[in-house]
Formats: C-alpha cells, sequence, structure tokens
C-alpha cells in the first residue's frame, strides 16, 4: 500500500509493504506537483503495490492564493451577484473595522470577477413550479460572451434548483454546444440542497477543482503506470474516505479539504491498535495547527466547511480547526505591552529567524531555539542549520522593558497557551470534556509544543505516534473506501411521508448499487440531517434504521432526532415536528490497512541518554536571567516499550522533536509511542 | 465605577508588582483569561443561533451575548459577541439598571432576570435581556447575559416592526426586571404573562430554554475560569478590560487635533405624516484627551415610534469613535470613558415614556452615526471613512395563501442591506451590513419556502457607488413579486439626503433610493420575465418612496419630489404585484479624478460604472461594449488626459 499526503511545503510519502513502513519526506513542486510524488512512489518501489491512496492540499492552496483558472458563473438573472454577497456578515474581529472587506468579495479577491457572473432569464419557484421558461437565444448570448473571454469551465446555480434542476440540466447542455466540452458543474448534482449562496459557492469550487486536478490526475496516473504501478488509485475526500479516482474527479468538490483531514484519520486508526477511542487530534505545523476530534472511534464530521470566512462548501468533512500557531509563528508586542504570539507567520520564506534567510522577527521556532529544546545541527534531519545568535538577536530588537530570559519565557508559554486554548475552544464547541481524552500530537512541532498543553487542559494524556512528521500520510493508509449517495426533499417526519421517504432509500440503495464495486463487502449506514420545525440549522447524522420505511420506522427516527437534538443542545422539544432535509446512505468497504510493527522490549541493553543538556528561561528567570534546567537527550530509535523517562527530557527524530516537561513523565508503548503524563 | 488608572501612566509600562496590584494577577494571566471569557460570549452566540426558532434568529443573528462584573465594581461590561453594536453599546447599562432595581441581593444561584423597557435598558421592547448571575459562594461575581429579538412583544402591530405606533402603551408590553427562572425553576406566572400578552408563543417558548442553556454554559465557564485563575485574578481582569479600551480611546482621541466639529444626519418624516423633518445634530468638542459629544439642536421626539434612547444615543457615538479612531479597541464599557453625552431631554435620540416610543430605534441610531463620520472626517484626512447605505429600509408584509393559512414576511425583501463607504483599505463591498449591525442574510430560497413571494432581483445597481479613488459601494436593487394579495410596511428613512457622505475628497454615494410597487399587468398576473431599470421603465409604478421625478417617476434626487413611505398606513397589493427597493449608495474615499484608470476600466467591465460615468465623475475614457465584449474594452489615453487636465484647471467642470 502506498499513500502520498501533498502538503504546501513538502509532499509526504509512506509505503507499508511486507508489514514494514517507509517513508519518503520530498519538496512540494508548484509547476509541476505530480514529478515529486512519482519520483518518490519509485524511490520506495510503488511497482509492488496494490493500492495508492492520495491527499493534498494543492487545490485548497489554489483557492486560499487566488491561483486559479478563469472560470464563468450562470446564475438566474438579477442573483449573479449572490457570490459576491455571501451570507453578508463579518468576523467578530470586524465587527467594529470599517477596512474589513468580505475575503471574496469584488472589491477584494473575488473566485469569479463580476462580469463572468452572467444572469440567464429563466424562474422556478420555491415549489419546483416554473414562472418563466428557460429563454435559450438569451442563454447562447451569454455563453457566446463567456467563450469570448475564454473561460475554461462554468458553474452554474439557479435560484430554486435544488427542488427543480430541468434548467441546469438544459443550460448544461448549451454549454457544450457552445463552449465545447469545457469542465462544467451544476449545483443540483453538486449539493441540491436550499440555500442559494452556499450552493453556488459549492459549484463554483467544484468547477475549480475539476479544471485544477484534470491535468495533475492524468500526469499523476500515467506517471504512476510508467513507474510499474497498475493497483488502485484512490484519492481522498474532506472526510478522509478514500474516493476511487474517476468517482472522486466526477465531483472533486468533495476533495478540496483532503489534507487537513487526513490526520484525524491516522489519530482514529492508531487510537483504534492502543485502546484510545476519545482523541483530541493536533496537528502542529510551521503555519497552522489543525485540531479535529476522534469520539468512540471515529472522527468528528460536519455537513460543511469554510475555506476562508463564510467561503462555504457543502461537503460531509471532518470538523477541522485551524489556528494560527505553529513553528513560524510571529513573537510581537502588544498595545498593552503583553507578549503576542501569531496568529501571523513567517512562513517558510522568510522563515524563522534562525533560518539566516532574512527573517528579523523572532518566531516559536526561535523561542524553542533559545530555551534549547531544539538542537541546532540535527533540525529538519539537519537539512536546515539553524543560528542561534539570529534568534537572540530577533528577542534583543523586541520593544519591551524585560529582560531577554523574560521575553522568550513568556513567549514560549504564549506560544502554549494559545495552542491549549485552540484544542480547549474545539472541545467546548462540540460539548465534550478534555479529562475524558487523549491528545495526539503529531506534524513536525507537535511533540515540542504540544505535551506543555497538559496542565492546562487536563486531558488524559498526550501521545506523540510514530512517525509524527508524516502521520497524516499515514492516515490515508488507514481510511476506509467508502461510497456515500444522499438525496435532499423537506419532509415532515411523520406516518404520511414514510412511503416518500421510503422511495427516496430505495432509490439511493439502487444508486448505490450502481456503484460498489462487485464482491466488495460493505456496511451500509443510514443517515438523516433534520431540524425542528421552524429552526433553519440543521442537526446532522440522526441514525435511520434499515429495511423498509414504515410508520413504526419514522417513529423511530423521530425518537433518534430527539435523542441526538439533546446530546448536542441540551435540550428536548418532543411537542415540536421534526422536519428532515437530507437523507443519506454510506456505505463503507472493507480496506486493508497499515498495521504498525510491535517494537522488542528491551533487553539487557540498557536506556540511556545521548547526552546532557542545560535548557534556559524554564526556571525562575528573575534572579540570573538564565533559568536554567538540566535536560537529557535521547535518540528516539534507542526507544523500547516499557521506558520511562522522567521530564526534563527532549527526544530527538528526524522529523521532529518530543520535550517532556520538569513535572511530567514519558512511557514508551507497544508501538513505540510516547505517552506523556503530568507526573 | 470601574478604577480610573494614573492618566499619565500607560498600562504597558506598569512594573509587575504594579500590574498585580492593579488587577489581581500578572499580565500573562490577565491576557489569557480574557481570552478565554471572549471565547465563552462566542460559544454562547454560536449555540443559540444554530438552536433558535425565530426567523430573526436564525436567520439574521439578532442578539448577543456579553459578560459584566459585580455591582460593587459598577458592572463593567468586559467582553461582547460578535452581533449588533445596538445590542452591545446598551449592554452594559442594561445589566446594571435591571439588576440595581431589582435588588442584587435578591438574587440567587439558578437565577435569571429579565427586562425589555426601553428606557431602562435600551433598543425596543422586542429585545428581551436574560441576565444570569454567577456566584462564588454567597457572593455575585459576574453576569452572564444574552439579548434577543423576540418575534413579537404584543402591542398594536404584528411582529412590531412599524413606524406609526404614537405611545408605549401601543409599542408592546414592558416588561419591567424580573425572573423567570428562579434558582433553575421556571417562573410560571413570568412564562404565562409573556406568552398572554404576544403573538408567537410556539416560537418563544423554545427559544426561552435555547437562551437558558446558553447562560448555564456561560456560567459554567466563568465559574471553571475562576476555580482555575482564583476570584481576584477574574476580577481584576473584568477591569483591566475596560481600562484596557479606555487608555486606547483616550490615546485616539488625543491624536486629532483641539475643537469643535459640527455634523449632522436627516431623518426624513416619522410615521404620522411628512409634515416634520427630523434633523439629527451633533457637535464633538476635542479637548486634550477628552471629547464631548453635544446632541443640542438634535429635533424634538417624534410623534411615533422612530425614537432613539439615550442608550442608543451613548452607543452610536461610542460605536463611531471606535471605527473612525482606531477600530481596534476591544468594544466595553471602557469605550466612553472618555467620551461624554449631553443631551436635551425628549429630542428624537433622548425620547421619553410615554409618547416618545421607541421601535425604529436603530435608524436615529445610524444617522447619529452619520452625523459624527460627516463630523470628524474633515480632520481625519486619508483615516476618514466614507459612509453607509443609512437606513435599514424595512420592509414587513402579511397575507393569506390560497388555503387560507396566513403568511408573514418580516425584513427580508427590503433594503435591509446595502453597500459601505470607502476607505483607505480600498473600494467598498457593495451589499453588507450597516455599520453599526452585524448579522446574516436570510437565503432567498429560505424566504420563498416560508412565504408566497419570488425575489426577482437582488444585484448591484450601477452608477450608484460614490465616485472616489476608493470606490463607495453600489446600491442594492431588490424586486419582489407577492403571489398573493398583501399588507405592507414599509419603513425608509433616510431617501432626501446623502446617507454615503465622502471622506478625504471623496464623493457621497447616489442620494437616495426608491421605493415602489409594480401592479401587475392587466393580461397575467405573473411577469413572463424581470422588470426594467432604466428611467423610463416606472411609468405605471405606484411610488410609495423617495425623491422622484413627477414625470417619470424615476429617481431625480435634484428636481423630484419626495414621496412619503407611510402616505398609505398599508400598502394594500393585488396578487402579482413586485415590491422594488433601491438603498442608497456608499461613499467614495479620496478624489475620484486620482483613480487609477485601469480600476475605472475594471470598473466599466464588471458593470459597477457605466462608460458616461467613467468620463463624467471619473475623467476616464473607455471604449468598446462592456456588455457583450467586456475583455475588448479600452481606455483612450489621450482623451483621458485631457479630461483630466481640465478637471485639474477647474475643479468644478465635473
Amino acid at each position: 500500500m502506498f499513500a502520498v499526503d501533498v502538503g504546501g511545503t513538502f509532499t509526504d510519502v509512506v509505503a507499508f509493504l511486507d508489514g514494514e513502513i517507509r517513508t519518503a519526506k520530498v519538496a512540494t513542486d508548484y509547476q509541476h506537483v505530480h514529478a515529486p510524488v512519482i519520483a518518490g512512489a519509485a524511490e520506495l518501489g510503488v511497482e509492488r503495490s496494490d493500492v495508492f491512496n492520495h491527499a493534498s492540499t494543492h487545490g485548497l492552496n489554489a483557492v486560499i492564493t487566488r491561483n486559479l483558472p478563469k472560470i464563468g458563473f450562470l446564475a438566474t438573472e438579477g442573483h449573479r451577484d449572490a457570490l459576491d454577497m455571501g451570507r453578508v456578515w463579518r468576523p467578530a474581529s470586524a465587527l467594529l473595522d470599517p477596512n474589513w472587506r468580505r475575503p471574496f468579495g469584488d472589491a477584494s479577491r473575488p473566485l469569479v470577477p463580476r462580469y463572468l457572473r452572467r444572469g440567464i432569464r429563466e424562474r422556478i419557484m420555491a415549489d419546483g413550479q416554473v414562472l418563466f421558461g428557460l429563454d435559450e437565444d438569451q442563454a447562447r448570448e451569454q455563453l457566446a460572451v463567456l467563450e469570448r473571454c475564454g473561460v475554461k469551465g462554468v458553474a452554474i446555480c439557479l435560484i430554486n434548483s435544488y427542488v427543480n434542476p430541468q434548467h441546469e440540466v438544459r443550460l448544461r447542455e448549451l454549454v457544450t454546444e457552445v463552449l465545447g466540452n469545457v469542465a462544467c458543474s451544476i449545483s443540483h448534482d453538486v449539493s441540491p440542497l436550499a440555500k442559494e449562496y452556499p450552493r453556488a459557492s459549492t459549484t463554483v469550487i467544484d468547477t475549480l477543482m475539476k479544471i485544477i486536478y484534470a491535468d495533475y490526475t492524468r500526469a499523476l496516473t500515467s506517471g504512476l503506470r510508467g513507474a510499474g504501478f497498475d493497483g488502485e488509485l484512490n484519492f481522498a475526500d474532506s472526510a478522509a474516505s478514500l474516493v476511487p479516482v474517476a468517482e472522486a474527479m466526477a465531483r472533486p468538490f468533495r476533495i478540496v479539504f483532503s489534507g487537513p483531514s487526513a490526520g484525524a484519520v491516522a489519530s482514529a486508526h492508531f487510537g483504534a491498535l492502543t485502546g484510545e477511542d476519545h482523541l483530541m487530534c493536533a496537528d502542529v505545523g510551521g503555519t497552522s495547527c489543525d485540531i479535529s476530534l476522534v469520539t468512540g472511534g471515529a472522527p468528528f464530521l460536519d455537513t460543511t466547511v469554510e475555506l476562508e470566512h463564510d467561503l462555504v462548501v457543502n461537503t460531509l468533512a471532518v470538523d477541522v480547526t485551524a489556528i494560527g500557531a505553529g513553528g513560524g509563528s510571529i513573537v510581537s508586542v502588544g498595545p498593552a505591552g503583553e507578549i503576542e504570539v501569531g496568529p501571523a507567520s513567517a512562513g517558510s520564506d522568510p522563515g524563522p529567524a534562525c533560518y539566516g534567510r532574512g527573517g528579523l522577527l523572532p518566531t516559536t521556532t526561535d523561542t524553542c531555539l533559545m530555551i534549547g529544546i531544539i538542537d541546532p545541527s540535527s533540525f529538519a534531519g539537519g537539512r536546515i542549520p539553524l543560528d542561534r545568535e539570529l534568534s537572540r538577536q530577533a528577542f534583543e530588537r523586541l520593544e519591551v522593558d524585560f529582560s531577554l530570559g523574560r521575553r522568550v519565557r513568556y513567549a514560549y508559554e504564549m506560544a502554549v497557551h494559545n495552542i491549549a486554548e485552540g484544542i480547549f475552544n474545539v472541545a467546548i464547541k462540540n460539548g465534550i470534556d478534555p479529562r475524558d481524552y487523549s491528545l495526539i500530537a503529531y506534524g513536525a512541532a507537535g511533540g515540542m509544543l504540544l505535551p506543555a498543553t497538559l496542565s492546562q487542559l487536563h486531558c488524559r494524556q498526550v501521545i506523540v505516534p510514530p512517525y509524527p512528521g508524516l502521520f497524516s500520510a499515514l492516515g490515508l493508509l488507514s481510511a476506509s473506501q467508502v461510497f456515500m449517495v444522499t438525496s435532499s426533499a423537506y419532509l415532515m417526519l411523520g406516518p404520511d411521508t414514510a412511503p416518500r421517504i421510503d422511495a427516496i432509500f430505495s432509490g439511493l440503495e439502487e444508486q448505490l448499487g450502481e456503484q460498489l464495486p462487485a464482491g466488495g463487502r460493505a456496511t451500509l449506514e443510514r443517515s438523516l440531517d433534520g431540524h425542528l420545525a421552524g429552526q433553519s440549522w440543521d442537526t446532522p447524522f440522526v441514525p435511520v434504521p434499515s429495511g423498509r420505511i414504515g410508520p413504526a420506522e419514522t417513529a423511530l427516527m423521530i425518537k433518534a432526532f430527539h435523542e441526538t437534538y439533546k446530546q448536542r443542545s441540551g435540550n428536548r422539544f418532543d411537542s415540536i415536528a421534526v422536519e428532515a432535509v437530507t437523507f443519506r446512505i454510506r456505505a463503507t468497504l472493507d480496506t486493508p490497512k497499515v498495521t504498525y510493527p510491535e517494537l522488542p522490549p528491551r533487553g539487557k541493553e540498557l536506556l540511556a541518554p545521548l547526552r546532557d543538556t542545560t535548557l534556559q528561561f524554564l526556571g525562575a528567570v528573575d534572579g540570573d536571567d538564565k533559568g536554567s534546567v538540566e535536560a537529557a537527550v535521547y535518540d528516539r530509535l534507542s526507544l523500547l516499550p516499557g521506558d520511562v523517562i522522567p521530564g526534563p527530557a527532549v527526544i530527538l527524530e528526524a522529523t521532529s522533536t518530543t520535550f517532556v516537561l520538569p513535572s511530567q513523565m514519558m512511557t514508551v508503548g507497544r508501538y513505540g509511542e510516547l505517552a506523556v503524563r503530568m507526573a | 465605577m470601574t478604577t480610573r488608572v494614573n492618566a499619565n501612566r500607560r498600562i504597558r509600562d506598569f512594573e509587575d508588582e504594579e500590574f498585580e496590584g492593579a488587577y489581581g494577577c500578572d499580565r500573562f494571566t490577565a491576557s489569557i483569561l480574557l481570552n478565554r471569557l471572549g471565547y465563552a460570549v462566542e460559544h454562547m452566540s454560536a449555540g443559540f443561533l444554530r438552536q433558535s426558532f425565530s426567523p430573526i434568529i436564525r436567520d439574521w443573528y439578532d442578539f448577543a451575548c456579553t459578560i459584566s462584573g459585580p455591582p460593587e465594581l459598577g458592572y463593567p461590561m468586559s467582553v461582547v459577541s460578535n452581533s449588533l453594536v445596538g445590542f452591545l453599546g446598551t449592554m452594559a447599562d442594561a445589566v446594571s439598571n435591571t439588576v440595581e432595581e431589582f435588588g442584587a441581593d435578591r438574587l440567587a444561584p439558578g437565577d435569571v432576570l429579565i427586562c425589555n423597557d426601553p428606557y431602562r435598558s435600551g433598543t425596543h421592547v422586542n429585545d428581551l435581556c436574560f441576565i444570569r448571575p454567577v456566584f462564588d459562594g454567597n457572593r455575585i461575581i459576574a453576569f452572564v447575559n444574552l439579548r434577543a429579538h423576540q418575534l413579537d412583544m404584543g402591542g398594536a402591530v404584528p411582529g412590531g416592526f412599524s413606524a406609526t405606533k404614537t405611545n408605549v402603551y401601543e409599542n408592546g408590553l414592558v416588561i419591567p426586571p424580573m425572573l423567570l427562572w428562579q434558582r433553575d425553576q421556571p417562573v410560571r406566572s413570568a412564562f404565562s404573562l409573556v406568552c398572554d400578552n404576544t403573538r408567537f408563543g410556539e416560537l418563544l417558548m423554545p427559544d426561552f430554554w435555547s437562551v437558558y442553556q446558553q447562560l448555564k454554559l456561560g456560567e459554567r465557564l466563568v465559574a471553571e475560569n475562576t476555580a482555575k485563575y482564583g476570584l481576584p485574578a477574574f476580577l481584576g481582569t473584568l477591569r483591566y478590560a475596560c481600562d484596557l479600551s479606555a487608555e486606547r480611546m483616550r490615546d485616539a482621541i488625543s491624536a486629532i487635533p483641539d475643537g469643535d466639529y459640527p455634523g449632522r444626519a436627516l431623518i426624513d418624516a416619522d410615521g404620522l405624516d411628512d409634515t416634520i423633518e427630523y434633523d439629527i445634530c451633533v457637535t464633538l468638542r476635542k479637548r486634550g484627551h477628552d471629547i464631548e459629544a453635544d446632541l443640542s439642536g438634535t429635533s424634538a421626539q417624534a410623534r411615533t415610534c422612530i425614537n432613539g434612547g439615550i442608550l442608543e444615543a451613548k452607543t452610536a457615538v461610542g460605536a463611531a469613535m471606535t471605527m473612525l479612531l482606531d477600530p481596534s479597541i476591544p468594544f466595553t464599557s471602557g469605550t466612553w470613558r472618555w467620551i461624554d453625552i449631553a443631551a436635551p431631554p425628549g429630542t428624537v435620540l433622548s425620547a421619553l415614556p410615554p409618547n416618545g416610543p421607541t421601535m425604529m430605534y436603530w435608524e436615529v441610531m445610524a444617522a447619529l452615526m452619520t452625523a459624527v463620520f460627516s463630523a470628524v472626517n474633515p480632520v481625519l484626512g486619508e483615516n476618514g471613512v466614507a459612509g453607509d447605505y443609512g437606513s435599514s429600509n424595512v420592509h414587513n408584509a402579511h397575507g393569506l395563501r390560497a388555503d387560507g393559512s396566513a403568511w408573514t414576511n418580516i425584513c427580508l425583501v427590503g433594503g435591509e442591506h446595502g453597500p459601505w463607504g470607502a476607505t483607505k483599505a480600498g473600494d467598498a463591498d457593495s451589499y453588507t451590513v450597516a455599520y453599526k449591525d452585524n448579522n446574516l442574510d436570510p437565503a432567498i430560497e429560505q424566504i420563498e419556502h416560508d412565504s408566497p413571494c419570488v425575489v426577482l432581483r437582488k444585484e448591484h445597481a450601477i452608477d450608484t457607488g460614490g465616485a472616489g479613488a476608493h470606490r463607495g459601494g453600489a446600491a442594492n436593487r431588490k424586486d419582489t413579486l407577492f403571489l398573493t394579495a398583501g399588507n405592507h410596511y414599509s419603513s425608509p428613512f433616510r431617501f432626501k439626503e446623502p446617507s454615503g457622505v465622502g471622506a478625504n475628497g471623496g464623493s457621497p454615494g447616489s442620494t437616495g433610493g426608491g421605493v415602489w410597487i409594480f401592479p401587475p399587468a392587466e393580461e397575467s398576473p405573473r411577469p413572463n420575465g424581470l422588470l426594467g431599470t432604466s428611467r423610463d421603465d416606472f411609468q405605471n409604478t405606484i411610488p410609495v418612496a423617495g425623491v422622484l421625478n413627477p414625470e417619470t417617476k424615476a429617481l431625480d434626487p435634484d428636481c423630484g419630489v419626495y414621496h412619503y413611505y407611510a402616505a398609505q398606513p398599508v400598502w394594500v397589493t393585488d396578487p402579482g404585484s413586485v415590491f422594488r427597493y433601491q438603498t442608497n449608495g456608499g461613499g467614495g474615499w479620496g478624489d475620484p479624478f486620482s483613480r487609477d484608470p485601469g480600476h475605472v476600466l475594471a470598473d466599466v467591465r464588471d458593470e459597477y460604472v457605466s462608460i458616461e460615468a467613467a468620463a463624467r465623475d471619473y475623467g476616464v475614457v473607455v471604449c468598446g461594449d462592456p456588455v457583450s465584449d467586456p475583455e475588448g474594452l479600452t481606455i483612450d489615453h489621450a482623451a483621458t488626459a485631457s479630461l483630466r487636465e481640465r478637471h485639474q484647471r477647474s475643479p468644478q467642470s465635473r
């Protein structure tokens, strides 16, 4: 089995062959994204693999940086500005800020400029009736304008098409007639849900992804074939489910958020091996910390994802909260003279001051280097030599009165605090108690910063898994192949609607049957999203019984809704009717997964540190201003199950560093995972 | 009162011991604790939005959450959620007034206190404040608070939104400070009082329970933080938050030159008749780090419920000063420490019961903000902020479907949202929420699912954004077809003068939107296409509001005649009628003749600016056809240079 996770800076390749995990980390090439993927795969022997799973932040980065192909957008006449308006509100931080602009608005960085958004003469009403028909001549004129402008694709979202798609379907035919075989998505196919803006933005993202991934997929497929691979190619979607490449490319809006989601699946799978099914997952990289939850062994999913403020995509996605806290987060001085860390990041260029690439501002990496947690000679496998003197100078430049020791100390504590706060915030948002959860720490900076959050979070322990720097890629070897079908209809649950709901599920099962590969063993799971009559925000994933849906089954669905609602909101309103909106079946196929090799127990050879080191600024920083603490430094490769190491200690490995605080104790588990608890 | 720090000593210069002495904890703990409390109010808000039933909450976000400190500290409001500024600014006083009147010593753990009286707690009767004390042992250490708009509060008009009510008795049920929950048990008499006197009790009741859950969440989060960091740190942080706002506002005020700055804005008419215009006047007197907003000259309170109370005036001034001087100052009770408000009693901004009812209070607030902008912009130079669309232009309607069932359509298809003004940051957004508000825009498909209407247009109108080096946002034009007969109330207040005032030499946004009814065509009650937007397309309309040409009935701000929105108390329409709303435009920033010609070309390409206006307002000559060949447009550089040169010689020639 092979997996590749294409990130913004590095492309991670992992192979699981003959019971062994092999890894490669190569620089991402923005011009030829597929090239390092194929090179890395060839290096690790892809010709011996029967499966190749793929996730990428390539599409997401293209959206965030607006490095996008030119497309047109067709809307009902009078409504082309829906994409500029969004849902209109601004974030809390901009409450009284007259300089705030909607990030995707015409005054800022639109995904489709206004002149490429064209109104089409037609109108369908809320009940699906046609108020006036599609004016095909006018539509052809508009398409001719788009043709003159040389668009590479067309996204179509008409008002009320979620009820009646006939005009969208016909328009798609006209697109082919006028523009030929360009990428084209219609909203009824992509996301047949009410509320025009999220449906339109999802459709635009779908069209963009079709174009962005089409050439890439062709190059990747032929490159892999060239390297001798003739197995199955899967793309991970935003819920980190594996989807065969053809199916993924039919609806590629689903894969836009695949990069950040894989870590949660890796955590869930590793947790299952180690008996941990309640996990808070934190991936700390250079610019951000991505936080997600695994409860009862399953990642927490949501039905929408926002790529930027209010840039909504309607897709099942792992609920990942990104906060601006990572190794590159910049240390600065706030208006009241307090030390602030992030959310701005120095990125990888110029990067932290200690990189010596011209960065003058101190970052969290500089903080850890000043303390002595990071070894300047072995950072990133020795590829980036670090200069501590540059870090010191950067801290000296901060305009505050207090000593260097305090600057570093506060910067460290604030960096840890920000991450702890972000994780706590996710816990509160989802109504969980961190004391029931373990925190799984990965990403290059996860082990370095996360154990320190223990005293603030009160979670059970912090676990640093094997290969923390490549853990998300391992998630792609931990995921299942999932086929999902959905249908939307606004129906009050009750005996009257049972026949319609039964027909919907029969139809969905038939649709699923066509997609599922013959002979695969699949577990089917039905669910619905709905709300109490009068509400407009849905409660997702209400369980639905299998088999025929009759009055007894709708009664069970209503009961299940109230139970799910009570769990999520604390209230129960049995007297209020329940309206279902989305019906769903997920078929999970039995998919082979990575197994982590167990390490042998320690024999006669004694556990010994590589050396001792002096960490600074962690003890009292008032007197000699050093706050020195002695710590042992270990090579992770030398650790074996059952080893117990008291803090303070630093554990080095090729792509990551783990720091155990003085008040903590670390135990090595069966698979070499490091479990840190309060002593 | 909150602690007054020595005016000459800044918080950032405090030695550690000094900080600890002032705020009961170290600097680091205070910023962490403050951050956590900020999250607490956001969590309360997120929970309530998703669980609410009233359309105005679930689709509009018409509510807000705050945390205030205990009585002995003067109830400092230290953190606020994202929401309507009008709610947030009045919450500090709402909490102190409500608790003081009820008696803090009569409160017990598990109580929820309510109040909706505008003269005690601000805004209007539909906005019910829910206040829950948080105890540490026997001592009240904080209040967690949520104010939410209720779909109905009784009174003469269903839903309440109307400019026509003439006293507080018609306005709606007034609830003085009283308990809705006592020791976590619902108080039956209080629930009955509310539900017996209001419509839509079936929505109000579950919303109350959702509010209750959020208050309990807020209480739990405050208690957890107090347990973790200690009571002195918690109380110190509440004061720290307010002191920080105060210090930063003081710095910001100091940065503008001393002087007296007059500003004004106009409300077209109240809900009785159009014989009286209402002036909103403010004189800002700035001396050192103090500023006084004197509202003398503002018109006497209106005869109908378009008034605001003094708490709204205070909020509008604080919000406008924050936006103009330093938007990053956190909005707390400390915002006003160096701002004094002086107003004679009984004006349209300091109305008194029983004959100065407040319902459309946000309209006078918005006008006061415009007045402050127009007063201060001239001395701010490039930091000036152009004005927004000014009025929410709310539309309310109800009627019966063919099957006899009733429908209502409240604040959905008027001119509730519109453009902002430009700033140094660039061109403005065209369809957004007024400066003083922040909320969601209901989806058209949700509106059409809930009531028998079809929103035919919701788009930016060409040549309406104020010209400038940075262009103001375009006015919004909205056409709505009503499939059944309907009764409509329209409340636009600011069509006579531009609300989108210019900044830094920019032009104001288009003056005056308008409201029209297009009656159904005789041959068919349903249109077979969109209604036109050219000047000749208004001939058969019934004008509802705006300054319109007597012949064409199209907008004519210079020579037209004002049409009064309540000329008919209720606008009764036949099935197939279409309402059109057009808002005012947003103001421009900077000299339009210095706008990058490439940006003007893009404006023409995107149909924000016509070819004629590009030449007239910007001095840029664009050639080609933006509609059929948008990428084929070119700039005639020679003609542009000559136009701009001519303008430079004689700026009045445009």
